[in-house]
């Protein structure tokens, strides 16, 4: 019939605009919901290799329905089971843990904690280098992992520019992650961490910069003021001379503070930063030298130096090389953007 | 497909045809449950599935399903609800249906639980909910013993004697021959025979029929001769004559020699038969 | 209106009386009930968890419920002929489709109020606890890994927003009513619900920065056109995140949602118009 087949038409016209008319509409909600933070964003790009199961965790994860977080939670109960009662290797715990994080990725807990157990528990728990490079390495991708999940707030962030600040020791990274969870409300301490990872590079203007951006928020910053005062005292005049490119001069003003105190690691940086400046690279692998020997922990001190020891063909004492995972990274380097906020 | 069928007002009107006659898609056409591919209908000047001709209307299924959580009182009156009754209205219809149907006593009972019959006896109900004009009944005796069969048919009388029209659709000819006023036999998709159920018939043929048993002593060949047919099965002769006084004859002469006459009269065409001639006429189609 | 009225008020009685609907919100009801048995175990697992049980309850039978009485709803009445009688009554299609949709939404929506007032009771009573005890505990946040900011707006919110999504999904269900036998209409839509709680994935999938072809930017482009995005219905990352949601922006996914039902409505519609009953 006649009428019968208008309406049809009709009827499909109207379909059709109502889907076109509707694209606007539900862009519009996506973009509000990351903006105001109510979903992060599906990964677009990868930051780091994917684990392939991922996939299939999103697709399970749909799956499930509403039941996707009540499979997440159920299971890291039982990891923390495992934990708690010492049943569980630790390497179990990490199986539960990563595949808590392929079921709900955007969950922030897990992500952390399994970053954390990776870089520190796993880490020291075996005495193999090799390994030890291999999880510390995998602790900071599944931090990266996380953030590529979570771009759109602070806590992987800062959790990722903690590990290298605090365990690889590696400052540039920190200052690069910390820095990025300012994009996001963040804690009051984010800015001080920037300063003394900037402090140790050593970069003591935009350490300095940072302390003062500390002080103006709170002039009652105690770390602030005591970090900001030791500075001006120890290490600015050296760094000073040295900005006016009178490197002995800055030499002799860093020594006379390094006569007080002979192992202070910043002021070893300093000095073997000053050699670099003035381009005296055997000195200033010399002091970089010093400094590995005097603190096995000042893994910046040892990678430098193999740096400088590579370049001019030096070989290194034992207690002077650079931690393996050091060695194993640079063979491979991963060259990492600091993800912009990303809102569609 | 050009299709057309005269009902008179007040009438009961039979459409018969065999299974795939398109029997059921004509009555899903006038109901306004299909939509004709090409042109339209009209009942009434109304068009088919027009909401004002739907109010005229009332239709009982074959072999009637319904929201089966109800009982008949609940059934009736969501029905009724759809016409817009409501209140003491709708209640002083349904109970003067339920008195009709004779459902009255067993009104509370859950359709889920209810027998053929009442099934049936409820769809006749709901089809008069709204007291309409023309009511489409299809197949409303299949399956229903003698009695109830029986009771079907009263009803259907009772509402030919209310005014309304009676639209009948099967393929149980015997039910439909005793209470039609005319019929349309449907084969095909094409109205092969329409008219006044007794124009159909052809009551009067002239010749009559004679069905004896028993008895010995008359002559066989004799009778043989003398009727037009004669057919012996086991103890019963059936003849047919050419007039009343022949059979008269034959009757007497039956009796005479003892034997027993088992009926004696005009010989009428069924239905049945008129059905068969009529799809059988059309059948080289 | 008055038909669509009725439709919609036999549909609701009848599907409150099919037993597995009474059996899926009993089942629910107990599955929200038994988090109130949920024990301290670390501080924020077990807040998390009770909020997963409730709202995944809700929203996950709340589905089984929007899909199995929808599927059934228009089949059933052509397989039983029951819509002959009424489609005779003065009642057009469109009013009798409204009818049955309307008439089961009520029952689905009605079904997760009674889910969602069985969470909100354990979770008012169970929830401030582990707050408590988060906080006593001393952690800056009272439960870290989730936030506890807005949480008993954002969990009353969420139930709303997934009345949205069941609305839909409601209409997806019927629509595959009006045209699949009702198991075919369960298998689409499902299909569709697990495809629209993925749309994003589609979306990214599509983007040429994973190295996607011309031919897969297209189909994953339709996809995530024409599929209903399920998963804007979700809010749970707001709760765990503690984000404030305002109602302009509650609105406009209600709108969304709407949008979303009158459009799959209307292709119903168009589908049962032409369907032989």
């Amino acid at each position: 019939m006649k009428k019968q087949r208008g309406v049809q038409v009709v009827g499909w016209l109207a379909v059709l605009i109502l889907l076109v008319g509707l694209q606007p509409l539900s862009n519009a909600v996506n973009y509000r919901r990351l903006v105001l933070g109510m979903k992060s964003p599906t990964p677009l790009t990868k930051m780091v290799d994917f684990d392939p199961t991922a996939v299939t965790g999103v697709i399970m994860g749909a799956a499930l329905g509403g039941f996707q977080g009540v499979a997440a939670s159920m299971l890291w109960m039982k990891m923390e089971e495992l934990w708690d009662s010492g049943k569980g290797t630790w390497l179990e715990c990490l199986n539960v843990m990563r595949t808590v994080t392929l079921l709900d990725p955007h969950w922030l807990e897990p992500w952390r904690i399994t970053g954390w157990h990776l870089a520190y528990n796993l880490y020291v728990e075996t005495k193999d280098p090799k390994l030890q490079a291999i999880y510390l390495a995998k602790g900071l991708d599944a931090l990266k992992e996380g953030i590529s999940w979570n771009p759109n707030t602070h806590e992987l962030y800062l959790e990722l520019a903690w590990t290298y600040f605090d365990r690889v020791r590696d400052y540039e990274n920190a200052t690069k992650w910390f820095r990025a969870a300012l994009q996001f409300p963040h804690p009051e301490f984010v800015e001080r961490m920037i300063a003394h990872a900037y402090e140790r590079l050593p970069d003591l203007d935009r350490a300095l910069d940072w302390y003062d951006y500390c002080l103006k928020r709170n002039p009652d910053d105690g770390t602030a003021k005591g970090a900001t005062a030791t500075i001006r005292l120890r290490y600015l005049p050296a760094w000073r001379l040295m900005q006016a490119g009178k490197y002995d001069e800055a030499i002799r003003a860093i020594d006379r503070y390094l006569e007080v105190e002979p192992n202070g690691t910043i002021a070893l940086h300093v000095k073997a930063h000053i050699y670099e400046q003035a381009g005296r690279e055997r000195e200033a692998l010399d002091v970089w030298r010093l400094a590995a020997r005097l603190s096995a922990l000042d893994h910046q001190a040892r990678r430098k130096a193999n740096e400088l020891a590579a370049k001019l063909g030096v070989t290194l004492l034992p207690s002077e090389q650079a931690p393996s995972y050091y060695l194993e990274q640079m063979q491979e380097p991963r060259r990492l953007e600091v993800p912009q906020r990303r809102l569609r | 497909m050009d299709l057309s069928i005269e009902v008179e007002e007040g009438t009961i009107f039979g459409l018969v045809g065999p299974n795939g006659s398109g029997k059921t898609t004509t009555l899903k056409l006038l109901l306004g449950l299909i939509y004709p591919t090409a042109g339209s209908g009209t009942v009434f000047d109304l068009p088919l599935g027009s909401p004002e001709y739907k109010r005229r209307i009332g239709f009982l299924p074959e072999g009637p399903y319904f929201y089966d959580h109800l009982n008949a009182v609940e059934l009736l009156a969501f029905y009724g609800g759809l016409f817009g009754m409501s209140g003491a209205a709708l209640q002083d219809r349904i109970e003067e249906l339920l008195h009709m149907v004779g459902m009255w006593d067993r009104r509370e009972i859950r359709v889920r639980n209810y027998s053929r019959g009442m099934l049936q006896r409820i769809g006749l109900a709901q089809a008069l909910i709204n007291d309409p004009d023309l009511v489409f009944l299809d197949e409303p005796t299949a399956g229903l013993d003698p009695p109830a069969q029986m009771e079907m048919r009263r009803l259907m009388v009772d509402l030919r004697r209310q005014g309304k029209t009676v639209f009948l659709c099967s393929h149980l000819l015997k039910d439909m021959e005793p209470i039609c006023d005319s019929v349309a036999i449907l084969a095909r998709g094409v109205v092969r025979r329409q008219g006044r159920i007794r124009d159909l018939l052809g009551a009067e043929s002239g010749r009559f029929r004679l069905r004896v048993a028993g008895g010995n002593g008359f002559s066989l060949d004799s009778l043989r001769d003398r009727s037009l047919d004669l057919k012996i099965e086991g103890e019963e002769i059936t003849m047919l004559f050419a007039n009343q006084q022949q059979a008269l004859a034959a009757a007497q002469e039956i009796a005479d020699n003892g034997g027993t006459i088992l009926e004696l009269g005009a010989q009428t065409r069924s239905l049945e038969d008129v059905f068969i001639e009529a799809v059988a006429a059309g059948g080289d189609e | 209106m008055q038909a669509i009225y009725r439709v919609a008020v036999a549909t609701f009685h009848e599907a409150w009386r099919r037993r597995f609907l009474n059996a899926i919100l009993v089942f629910a009801v107990l599955i929200i009930g038994s988090s109130w048995t949920l024990t301290y175990l670390q501080p924020g697992a077990e807040l998390k968890l009770l909020i997963d049980i409730g709202l995944g309850s809700i929203r996950f039978f709340g589905m089984l419920i929007a899909v199995f009485l929808g599927v059934r709803l228009i089949s059933d009445e052509i397989e039983k002929r029951t819509i002959h009688t009424i489609l005779t009554k003065p009642v057009t299609r469109a009013q009798f489709l409204l009818g049955k949709f309307f008439g089961s939404l009520a029952t689905v929506l009605s079904n997760m109020a009674l889910m969602g007032i069985a969470f909100y009771v354990v979770f008012a009573y169970k929830g401030s606890k582990f707050m408590v005890q988060g906080a006593a505990q001393g952690s800056e946040s009272a439960s870290p890994g989730i936030s506890t900011d807005f949480i008993y707006g954002n969990i009353a919110k969420a139930i709303g927003l997934s009345f949205v999504e069941m609305t839909v999904l409601t209409a997806v269900s019927v629509m595959a009513s009006t045209l699949f036998s009702w198991i075919m209409a369960a298998i689409f839509s499902f299909f569709v619900y697990f495809v629209g709680q993925a749309a994003d994935f589609f979306k990214s999938l599509a983007n040429p920065a994973r190295g996607t072809g011309f031919g897969g930017q297209i189909v994953f482009n339709a996809i995530y056109g024409i599929i209903p995005h399920f998963e804007v219905f979700d809010m749970r990352e707001a709760i765990i995140k503690g984000t404030y949601v305002g109602w302009d922006t509650l609105g406009m996914h209600v709108g969304l949602g709407l949008v979303y039902a009158i459009l799959i409505m209307l292709v119903a519609f168009l589908a049962f118009m032409n369907r032989e009953v």
